[in-house]
């Protein structure tokens, strides 16, 4: 299968000055393919928010090559395509949000990707309704609270229905509930074949995904499927990060039970797990 | 009694307050049209009765988009120091450009006359009114409105190679920083007066301590907007927009029979005021 | 906690744009209470009023009916000393871009200090114990530029500027969204430490149950405006009627429990942190494993 995404030796450093430069990204590079549910983990300022600006062209590597649907992302001529098909719902909503109106800052990309009307008109309730903001679609958005904004800025992208979404701590401001609900807005658009990458510091969010990438100091250290990735408690902990609580807890029973597997990282999956254990237990 | 900081509160350039008022529903393009030859009229109209209507214009328009006119005031109330400084200039150094008419006082540089003050009367009045007059533009018509009705207005220079679209969105960007501006100045001043920056000791009318206050704030600010201005750009960018590019448009735009009267009176109103010999 | 009322607000409204067409209600009646060396948690749905409420607190915003009176000083009187105020009060916003302003990292966080008018010395003293707080080093970062840092770090810096003040009462709104995992526990253990060490009250506005379980001593939840409830994290969490009728979330941990109980085991659902939790689900598995000694015991 082709890939949507593909990162060749990707590098990249900020101009701080003529002299001085921050070196980000290193020599990166993997492919991500159509349907996949990508979460992307590690510290601040590891290097995660300059690659996710990386899979649209927002920003372009100072060496090796960035291919969407197999176009350069360097390449002027086909940003436009480019962003069509991935689009990205920044860290920081205020820097999203681009019109003096809610439902208008929805309709921006759909205007620009010359959506009919009706069609347009359609999309943008929709996407309002998904993320809960309908009743406040003609008000200013910059006189919402900040999970507000938040969920605008995520209506905004979910709208122009891109091949790829990439959300940047698209929760960090959502309480536990809009968190779970935007969890299953990724999970149902990843269901209708759409591609996620998602970028977070919620280990259990991380957990939802099919594959974890890793990024330290602008490299990517393990990149596998949850399960493989949670195995490594304490590279996690030394990378500044950690398992799911779920996890956590099968370990410590495990420690106790050795017949608890601690092989867990869903919450479903650890109900299950005490189920059975519990089961077997009293069968015997 | 509310925060000292609410400052987007007095800014009534560029916020869309929607109350689906007659005025809000009319065409964007005729309302900007309409109101661009208005603003022409107004400035170029030195009458005291000529300035009287356009006063009177501009009262009932706002009083029309159903806006209340506290609101209107509230967007005036900053601009009155200066308006009143700008004033008194005006009357102490210009006289001797305006000498004709009556003289009252004759003092060394100082010349008053009733040219003079007319000139000084009516340049308020008529500050007073372009505030009014953009008040309701940009309170009854959305940026996106904005720029589609601009870009549409202009597109004739297309044929001269005129950069119609670039020139539409600088200007919506524009009208859309005002209130954004006037934001970040807000958590610009919150953010200082967390940390023990002095705010909001004197009233809007001690203009001395008020600038001296507003020093500190302000090259953060210009080197925040700038960063906010580049932020908006990628934003914008970000989803699809392109320069000069096709795009469809949410709201659909279709000049009726009440439109066409609204232009018809804009017309009458500016022709009036432009070539009409008022009395005084 | 030495009893002491330190917050006091009562019955307290504000509407943003009063008097405006874009007129909005944000906080209708909220009351909040706090003594000296608590540690108040405010919990509640996007747009419930938690920013709006807690800028009250340093006079940021007036109040505009109701009562908000701190450390003794009652905020609803004309002259109130906003500065001395403000010093004692530490307030950090949300979202950190609002509060960083200074081109230098240095000197932004120093920005607080040199206006309360202290020694250079002291300052440079207070600026690395406020990096060191929130986890930053000191020489590598204090000559970047602010604008030149990730999300998170720009969060720590923005602590750092008004931990740097020494406030005696320190109000966080959502001090560790956007955190790693590392970082967040770090701070949330300075912040305890604080709190318990040098009898600092702490207010915090968060959506992260289980550090609301780990540091308060209450808790108050929001819903349109209003405190709807009040108690311990306890109390707050082992209530599932009125978790479930507020859709207040709950730590993971708990929400485990919550439905092992759904599934008929007997576990109690007080285990906030995962060693409790895990304890207490054994317990369970142990009871069946080893039968009816077990019970005898009990
Ligand atoms: N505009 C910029 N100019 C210069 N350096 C920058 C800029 N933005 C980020 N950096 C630096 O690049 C590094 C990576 O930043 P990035 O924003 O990609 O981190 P991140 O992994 O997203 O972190 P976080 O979890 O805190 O959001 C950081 O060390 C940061 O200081
Ligand atoms: N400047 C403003 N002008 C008008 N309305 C506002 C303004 N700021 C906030 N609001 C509104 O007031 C209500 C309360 O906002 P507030 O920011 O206090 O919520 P919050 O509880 O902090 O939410 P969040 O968890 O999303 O940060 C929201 O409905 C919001 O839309
Ligand atoms: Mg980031
Ligand atoms: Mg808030």
């Amino acid at each position: 299968m082709e890939p949507i995404i593909r990162l060749e030796n990707v590098s990249f450093s900020y101009k701080i000055n003529e002299k001085t430069k921050v070196s980000v990204l290193k020599n990166i590079s993997f492919s991500i393919f159509p349907g996949e549910y990508v979460a992307i983990i590690g510290h601040n300022g590891s290097g995660k928010s300059t690659l996710s600006k990386h899979l649209n062209g927002i920003l372009t590597p100072d060496s090796g090559d960035v291919w969407v649907h197999g176009h350069n992302t360097k390449d002027v001529n086909k940003k436009r395509s480019i962003r069509q098909a991935v689009g990205t719902v920044f860290q920081h909503p205020d820097n999203q949000i681009v019109a003096t109106i809610v439902e208008e800052d929805v309709a921006f990309g759909l205007e620009n990707i010359g959506v009919p009307r009706e069609e347009m008109k359609k999309r943008v309730d929709e996407a309002l309704n998904v993320v809960k903001m309908s009743p406040f679609r003609h008000r200013p958005p910059h006189h919402l609270s900040g999970g507000q904004k938040q969920r605008v800025a995520i209506a905004g992208v979910l709208a122009m229905k891109p091949d790829c979404i990439v959300f940047d701590e698209a929760t960090s401001m959502l309480d536990s509930f809009g968190r779970k609900e935007v969890l299953q807005v990724m999970r149902k658009m990843n269901n209708m074949g759409m591609t996620i990458i998602t970028v977070t510091h919620h280990m259990s969010e991380a957990a939802e995904a099919d594959r974890i990438i890793v990024i330290e100091g602008g490299q990517i250290v393990m990149d596998g499927p949850p399960r493989e990735i949670f195995k490594h408690k304490l590279e996690l902990e030394n990378l500044q990060l950690e398992v799911p609580s779920v996890s956590q807890m099968a370990e410590v029973i495990h420690s106790q039970f050795n017949t608890f597997s601690k092989d867990i990282i869903q919450e479903n999956e650890f109900i299950e797990e005490v189920e059975k254990f519990h089961k077997e237990e009293v069968g015997t | 009694m509310s925060s000292e900081f609410e400052i987007s509160r007095s800014i009534t350039i560029g916020q869309y307050v929607p109350t689906g008022s007659f005025i809000h529903r009319l065409d964007p393009r005729i309302k900007l049209l309409v109101f661009v030859i208005l603003v022409v009229a107004i400035a170029f109209n030195t009458s005291y009765f000529g300035n009287a209507i356009g006063l009177v214009l501009s009262l009932y328009l706002f009083w029309a988009s159903k806006i209340p006119i506290s609101y209107g005031l509230s967007g005036v109330k900053p601009a009155i120091p200066f308006i009143v400084i700008l004033a008194v200039l005006q009357l102490l150094f210009q006289g001797q450009l305006f000498s004709d008419g009556r003289v009252y006082v004759d003092y060394g540089f100082v010349l008053i006359t009733s040219e003079s003050i007319r000139l000084v009367v009516v340049s308020a009045v008529r500050f007073i009114e372009i505030i009014f007059l953009s008040s309701v533009l940009t309170l009854s018509t959305s940026t996106t409105e904005l720029t589609h009705s601009i870009q549409s207005l202009l597109s004739p220079l297309k044929k001269i190679k005129f950069p119609v679209h670039e020139i539409s969105l600088i200007t919506t960007i524009a009208i859309r920083f005002v209130p954004t501006f006037a934001i970040e100045m807000e958590k610009m001043m919150k953010a200082q007066a967390s940390r023990g920056a002095d705010f909001g000791t004197g009233g809007w009318w001690r203009i001395v301590q008020r600038t001296k206050e507003m020093f500190p704030i302000i090259i953060p600010l210009f080197n925040i907007a700038l960063s906010r201005a580049e932020d908006l750009i990628l934003a914008m960018e970000s989803r699809c927009y392109t320069p000069g590019g096709e795009r469809s448009s949410y709201s659909v735009y279709k000049a009726i029979a009440k439109d066409y009267l609204v232009l018809l009176v804009g017309l009458f109103f500016s022709l009036l005021l432009l070539f009409y010999p008022f009395p005084f | 906690m030495t009893g002491r009322p330190i917050i006091e607000i009562e019955n307290l409204s504000h509407t943003y744009m009063k008097g405006t067409p874009m007129e909005h209600v944000a906080l209708k009646g909220a009351n909040l209470y706090a003594e000296e060396g608590e540690c108040i948690a405010i919990i509640g749905h996007t747009g419930s009023g938690k920013s709006t409420l807690i800028q009250h607190f340093n006079g940021l915003m007036r109040p505009e009916s109701g009562k908000v009176i701190i450390d003794g000083e009652d905020l609803s009187k004309k002259k109130v000393d906003l500065k001395t105020l403000r010093q004692k009060v530490g307030l950090v916003f949300q979202n950190p871009e609002d509060q960083i302003f200074e081109k230098l990292i240095g000197d932004d966080i120093a920005y607080g200090p040199f206006k309360l008018g202290l020694p250079i010395k002291e300052v440079r003293e207070r600026v690395k114990w406020a990096m060191d707080v929130v986890g930053l080093d000191f020489e590598e970062i204090k000559d970047r530029q602010t604008f030149a840092l990730s999300g998170g770090q720009k969060r720590k810096v923005a602590l750092a500027g008004i931990l740097a003040l020494k406030p005696k009462i320190l109000v966080l709104d959502e001090p560790t969204a956007g955190l790693d995992p590392k970082s967040r526990k770090e701070l949330l253990d300075k912040i305890k430490r604080l709190n318990k060490d040098e009898k600092l009250t702490v207010v915090f506005v968060s959506h992260n149950m289980e550090e609301v379980a780990m540091l308060a001593d209450r808790v108050y939840v929001m819903a349109g405006g209003t405190d709807v409830l009040t108690g311990t994290p306890k109390e707050i969490f082992t209530d599932k009627e009125k978790l479930q009728h507020h859709q207040i979330g709950t730590p993971e941990t708990v929400q485990v429990l919550y439905k092992l109980t759904d599934l008929g085991y007997q576990v109690n659902t007080e285990a906030f942190s995962v060693l409790e939790a895990a304890e207490e689900i054994m317990k369970v598995l142990a009871g069946k494993k080893e039968g009816s000694e077990h019970v005898q015991r009990i």
